[in-house]
């Protein structure tokens, strides 16, 4: 099937599963409301925690919040097109992972196309609104330049945090199990992230930047926007985002289509 | 009557069922850990070097962080909020309406059984040894370790009310994301288990005192490490055992009305 | 044309050893064995063109991880298979094509939108042409009878509306093979028979080949010419549906209740396999023994109270199978 064909049902097949998602409109709003809450509630736990100190490792509450907006923009972009790969331990478990290999098309993208979660339109809001308020604090200008560099910097943010999604999914292959794999080390290390990574033991700093590229999503981003230091770390390292981003993602992908492979040898 | 032997079964087996789930055991500890790093940097990085902030040592507010993440372990090794949500979304919970217990009874004593399991086979090993190697504060008589024990055990009770009561939520609402959410906000927050009260803001301090969320992790926590001490413990464990019986009234509350609608709709 | 080839077909699993008690469990945490379990061994057979063959067995016997194999979902351990001249494995997505798949248990559509729109969305994925969708579901609309639920979503259909549109839904790509996994199951006895019906006017019509795995013995016996019958991951019977009625169908069984209990009873041409204080099960062979021969035998001796003859069921014809083997039944049976 030619690259056009993909996209054109790609597109058909993501405007399904959105219109099967507004089916449950009370669900749809309650989603949003969530995403906020927890954005929210994240937020001013940095205050209070700032409210007594002033700094966290050199870093104040609006450059904290910026490092928090850019994490949460491409995670948003994560949660409309990857966040359902950590559930592909359920399909395995009840057997309807099977339909997408009975199809001639490449199952990665079948199972991409699945679900195409909307509601995380709402943390958009969310972020876009905290970049207006913490640029206007701090007396940012947006230049084009810094505009056309945070654009790339969230798309590599979307390929490292949907590589570790994809990866993560893949592990359900081997191990029957995905979703607690989420619960027990993504999210937990997406909560790290949230915070300057320079406050973190050097190992975790250098495995965040360089084993798991978390750094990349939004410390060496923000960074470079707010001129801050990223000591252990070369200057301007920020530029290498959406590099790293795409080899990231690309490794992933292979690891799942490794994991698929194995599947078809044991079909468990 | 209370069936103390009947719902002591119910512990028995969730302590042998836990062991049977290795994957979680480890996986719940090795995400525990993630977030004790978390947090323990970023009071490191906060306290930036001084000796004490606010009237609170460094050291003691290390140990506050430690403690807070154990009882968070604790915590969390029972019957999760959304597997409460998925027993009720398929119907599990309205069948055992039809057996001679107590339904939230019979999962509080399950809930025994699995933390007990949690806490030897995993949480005390660990922390055990972050205590040996760490710089940390314990406390220096033996009445404050028997009051940390019953004040962590009555925000365990807390907890437990406040969180049934949310799950069974999912007998009256589809979905329960946002509420949820708010849920979880409160947990983290207002409890105290991440930023002590003391640093709040002094509206926000009061509102959290005002609240039962601070007997689950900033009340054992203060005693353990002396911040709460003398009579003010026992205040303080007057303060949690108020808010468990106020817990207790809205879990029952709650599950009279999920019960009611069983019984009265089929669910 | 053979338009099914498997040869010396094999499939291992390595499966986890569930440790029992308390030490168990704590040993588990850190160590889990392993066992080889072999589903299916060396099964052969062939399918031509046009067939429609039952491939049965009871759980567990290595059914449906032979239909993974020939559908492209597992790669076999060894052994060949090649399904319209393509081996499914290393070809997934063109033999994907050559196949429509049912799985009874579980819907391909898509659960929460009407009907219609899963048929629109899998014309996309098999890229089927406008027309020969629209020639298909017409048909299919006038057989099936979609067109009383096309616009339902398909969480709302029944059982039986949502089996028509999954088949209607395995069929769109006009597939030259069909692979039914349970078709008619939970379905009422109106609806397996709509199914049934359905089933072999595609496969009359359109010369689509179908292989058909169930528990129902009903399907079996009014669908199939031929079946396969396999047990622990061998084929114990493959041959024509009516060599086996014919066999067993043969074999009466007499039961008869006697005034006074229990001494023992024994007749000439026939087999008294079971009995219980006064009643005696005796089977026998209808072509070589008749029932009034028997009975006449059994007066000389005894007072009869009150008896019956009954004629095997398929459903117990196979079950004796798995239980004996095919070739272990007894003499007086085989012919």
């Amino acid at each position: 099937m030619s690259v056009l064909k993909y996209f054109d049902l790609y597109f058909k097949l993501i405007s399904a599963g959105v219109r099967a998602q507004l089916q449950y409109r009370f669900a749809f709003v309650m989603r949003i409301v969530g995403l906020i809450t927890s954005y929210t509630g994240t937020a001013v736990t940095m205050w209070i925690m700032l409210y007594q100190f002033q700094e966290l490792g050199s870093w104040t509450f609006y450059e904290m919040l910026f490092l928090f907006a850019v994490a949460i923009l491409s995670w948003g972009f994560c949660i409309i097109l990857f966040f359902h790969f950590r559930g592909l331990d359920t399909y395995i478990l009840n057997g309807t992972f099977d339909r997408f290999l009975v199809r001639p098309i490449n199952p990665f993208f079948h199972f991409m196309a699945m679900k195409f979660d909307v509601a995380s339109f709402g943390q958009f809001i969310f972020s876009i609104g905290i970049f207006i308020w913490v640029g206007f604090e701090l007396q940012l200008d947006w230049t084009l330049g810094k505009s056309l560099f945070l654009l790339f910097s969230v798309i590599g943010g979307v390929f490292i945090q949907g590589g570790l999604l994809v990866m993560i999914s893949a592990l359900a292959f081997w191990t029957t199990k995905s979703e607690q794999f989420y619960w027990v080390a993504m999210y937990p290390a997406r909560n790290l992230t949230n915070y300057p990574l320079v406050i973190y033991p050097k190992a975790v700093q250098w495995f965040t930047a360089f084993v798991v590229p978390f750094g990349f999503v939004n410390y060496f981003p923000a960074a470079v926007l707010l001129e801050k230091e990223t000591p252990f770390f070369p200057d301007k390292i920020g530029y290498f985002s959406p590099l790293v981003g795409i080899i990231f993602f690309a490794v992933a992908y292979y690891i799942w289509m490794l994991g698929l492979k194995q599947y078809k040898s044991t079909g468990s | 009557m209370f069936r103390f032997r009947l719902y002591w079964t119910f512990t028995k087996k969730a302590f042998l069922r836990s062991a049977v789930y290795r994957f979680d055991v480890w996986s719940r500890l090795g995400s525990n850990l993630i977030f004790l790093l978390m947090w323990g940097s970023i009071w490191t990085a906060l306290y930036a070097g001084r000796e004490e902030a606010g009237g609170v040592s460094f050291e003691a507010m290390l140990t506050y962080i430690v403690v807070s993440q154990f009882l968070t372990g604790v915590n969390g090794a029972g019957t999760p909020l959304w597997d409460i949500q998925e027993k009720v979304r398929t119907g599990d919970i309205s069948l055992e309406l039809m057996r001679p217990f107590d339904v939230p009874l019979r999962y509080l004593f399950a809930d025994f059984g699995s933390v007990a399991f949690y806490i030897l086979t995993a949480l005390l090993p660990l922390y055990t040894v972050l205590f040996i190697f760490m710089d940390l504060t314990l406390p220096d008589s033996w009445q404050t370790w028997v009051l940390f024990i019953i004040s962590a055990f009555i925000g365990f009770l807390i907890r437990y009310c406040i969180e049934m009561s949310f799950g069974l939520l999912s007998f009256f609402l589809v979905e329960t994301g946002g509420i949820v959410d708010i849920f979880y906000f409160a947990m983290s927050l207002l409890s105290g288990s991440v930023i002590p009260l003391w640093f709040f803001p002094g509206w926000l301090e009061k509102m959290a005192l005002y609240l039962p969320f601070q007997g689950i992790y900033y009340i054992p926590n203060a005693i353990f490490i002396g911040e709460i001490s003398g009579s003010a413990i026992l205040l303080s464990l007057g303060i949690q055992l108020f808010w468990v019986g106020v817990c207790y009234l809205l879990l029952r509350l709650v599950w009279n009305r999920a019960s009611h609608k069983v019984v009265v709709q089929g669910g | 044309m053979m338009i099914i080839e498997v040869e010396h077909l094999m499939k291992d699993f390595m499966v986890a050893k569930r440790e029992t008690g308390l030490l168990g469990a704590m040993k588990s945490l850190v160590k889990r064995e392993h066992i080889k379990k072999e589903a299916v061994k060396d099964i052969s057979f062939s399918i031509e063109e046009g067939e429609m063959v039952g491939y049965i067995g009871p759980n567990g016997a290595g059914k449906s991880t032979t239909i993974k194999m020939l559908t492209g979902i597992l790669v076999p351990s060894s052994g060949k298979v090649k399904v319209n001249g393509i081996v499914p494995y290393e070809n997934r997505q063109k033999n994907a094509k050559n196949i429509g798949v049912v799985f009874g248990q579980r819907t391909q559509l898509w659960w929460d939108l009407p009907t219609i729109e899963s048929f629109e969305l899998l014309k996309e994925i098999y890229q089927v042409s406008n027309k020969r969708y629209k020639e298909n579901m017409d048909t299919f609309t006038e057989i099936l009878g979609l067109d009383e639920f096309l616009n339902t979503p398909v969480r709302q259909l029944s059982l039986g509306q949502r089996m028509r549109a999954d088949i209607a839904a395995s069929l769109l790509h006009d597939p030259p093979i069909l692979f039914l996994d349970e078709p008619t199951i939970g379905l009422d006895v109106v609806a397996k028979e709509k199914m049934r019906t359905f089933i072999k006017e595609i496969n009359n019509e359109r010369k689509i080949t179908v292989i058909l795995t169930t528990h129902d013995m009903e399907d079996i016996e009014k669908l199939c010419e031929r079946m396969i019958l396999i047990d622990h991951g061998q084929k114990v019977y493959d041959g024509e549906m009516a060599v086996v009625k014919e066999k067993f169908g043969k074999n009466r069984i007499l039961i008869v209740d006697l005034e006074e209990s229990s001494h023992r009873l024994k007749v000439t041409g026939g087999e008294v396999f079971k009995e219980e204080s006064s009643r005696f099960w005796i089977r026998f062979n209808r072509d070589a023994v008749s029932a009034s021969e028997l009975i006449a035998q059994i007066t000389k001796t005894h007072n009869i109270k009150d008896l019956t003859v009954e004629e095997p069921e398929i459903e117990s014809i196979i079950s004796r199978i798995y239980q004996e083997g095919y070739q272990n039944l007894p003499e007086t049976v085989k012919v």
